[in-house]
């Protein structure tokens, strides 16, 4: 158990958090820009059925998961476009019934670990569609970040530049979808949204300019989960509360150095 | 030759009808007022020429018009880590060439140059809405949509949105289709009135059509505003 530096497992581990806690900050920085947190929050959840059906019938649980958030991604974009039915509550609704039902399914032995995460009891496969998903994801971001942001900020003004607002936000939805699917190994079903929205927060009050807020976002959230996995690994705690214990301490520090009052 | 002509326009959200048998045109150059109560339609009219609500009957519009759109200020975010010039260039994901720089478009509405570094969260209601409207002229547009220009003046005696809009309208020629509530301005600077309350009221020139009865018709005893006008 001891001298985890000294195996190359643990390496790669914390290459790949150190992508995943990068793309989810960066992710985050886009979210933070149309008060999506919450209603990202609550679709972390519905990947716990998803992952309950895996554990039960024996097939890989990322596919279980990401299934479910990539259907759930769908009814929120479709709530949000289809109907004049508000998002928030409806999320709300529908994502803690699937949390409940996940609950149900989900074998007792496991249920800790899929609802917190544990990032140390990870194959090397799964490290690899970690890290690859994450890279993936940042790189759509930086090519996408003008539209994206233009969509967000205001869909209005996306569709007078011949943009497809709703086509690009069900595109950020989807990366959405995707992060939670990773992070989940890292932070539970719970925990995840604390990768996208923290990093964010944190930058969002020390920056002023787009560029800085963005990648301070990924910075925060590389090192955040780098840090998080390191205290984890020496004192034996789990990883996912960890990084939130951490890095919500410099929020609350953050909001002393508050740039932006509004 | 109108550069826009609008027939019998209905716009739905889901199967409710928000807005009913809208016809009017505007030709270049010529500016046209839209007013009614709240929720009477008015922003849904402009969303609908801009294509981003979904409606039934006729846009004809000459060739591929450039259209400008300045949002409500309320219906855009402020608060956030984005600076002027970040704001702006966003403007250069249009597929259409933009003629102007960020630079250009600052001075174009009366903006300092250190707005471009500016976070738009310590940008003022007005200065915030003539950066919306350096966004929507980025493309030289034969006609821009505005929702709401505030009347408020700013600290410092600056221009007034609306001597703002009158100098740009002068310069680059392009016609405006804009939403008030305040019928001093309507008289002041419009060519045309559209009253709209769920249904079309009337259109015309102010002094034809706003009449203390159409005001009634149109506000429900509209006592106040037939007030305001004689002020």
């Amino acid at each position: 158990m001891n001298n985890f530096f000294a195996e190359p497992l643990f390496i790669f581990q914390l290459v790949a958090v150190a992508l995943m806690g990068a793309a989810g900050g960066m992710l985050g920085s886009f979210a933070l820009l149309r008060r999506m947190a919450l209603v990202g929050d609550a679709l972390s959840h519905v990947a716990l059925p998803g992952l309950a059906l895996a554990l039960l019938f024996h097939f890989n649980p990322l596919i279980g998961a990401l299934a479910f958030l990539l259907f759930g991604t769908t009814v929120i974009w479709a709530i949000e476009h289809r109907t004049r039915i508000p998002v928030d509550t409806l999320v709300g609704v529908l994502f803690v019934v699937a949390l409940a039902i996940g609950t149900l399914l989900t074998p007792d032995v496991e249920l800790l670990e899929a609802l917190f995460g544990d990032i140390t009891d990870v194959s090397l496969a799964q490290i690899v569609w970690g890290a690859s998903l994450s890279l993936l994801i940042i790189a759509l971001l930086l090519f996408l970040k003008s539209k994206i942001t233009l969509s967000l900020l205001s869909a209005d003004l996306a569709q007078t530049a011949r943009l497809r607002p709703h086509l690009l936000e069900f595109l950020f939805l989807t990366l959405f979808a995707l992060i939670t699917s990773v992070g989940i190994q890292f932070a539970g079903v719970l925990l995840t949204g604390s990768l996208i929205i923290i990093p964010a927060a944190i930058s969002r009050n020390l920056t002023g300019s787009m560029k800085t807020y963005v990648f301070l976002s990924a910075l925060l959230g590389g090192a955040g989960t780098v840090a998080g996995v390191i205290i984890a690994t020496a004192t034996g705690l789990a990883p996912g509360p960890t990084f939130i214990l951490l890095l919500g301490s410099i929020f609350f520090v953050s909001l002393l150095f508050k740039k932006n009052t509004a | 030759m109108p550069i826009l002509e609008v027939k019998d326009l209905s716009v739905f959200y889901g199967k409710e009808k928000a807005l009913e048998n809208v016809s009017f045109s505007i030709n270049k150059g010529e500016t046209i007022a839209v007013i009614g109560p709240n929720g009477s339609g008015k922003t849904t009219l402009l969303k609908a020429l801009i294509g981003a609500l979904p409606s039934e009957g006729e846009i004809k519009t000459e060739k591929e018009i450039s259209m400008g759109y300045v949002p409500q200020k309320l219906d855009v975010e402020r608060n956030l880590p984005l600076t002027g010039q970040e704001f702006l260039n966003l403007a250069q994901t249009d597929k259409e060439k933009t003629p102007y720089t960020p630079k250009e478009m600052i001075q174009m509405v009366g903006l300092l140059p250190q707005h471009m570094r500016k976070s738009l969260s310590t940008f003022s209601a007005g200065e915030f809405q003539k950066l919306l409207m350096g966004f929507a002229l980025r493309t030289r547009p034969s006609l821009l949509l505005f929702d709401e220009p505030t009347a408020s003046v700013d600290v410092g005696g600056q221009e007034t949105i609306y001597d703002l809009l009158h100098r740009l309208q002068d310069k680059e020629q392009f016609a405006t289709i804009l939403v008030s509530h305040d019928l001093t301005t309507v008289y002041r600077y419009a060519t045309k009135v559209l009253c709209l309350n769920k249904t079309q009221i009337c259109f015309g020139p102010p002094q034809e059509v706003l009449t203390p009865q159409e005001l009634e018709k149109l506000y429900g005893g509209g006592r106040r505003f037939y007030h305001h006008l004689h002020e």
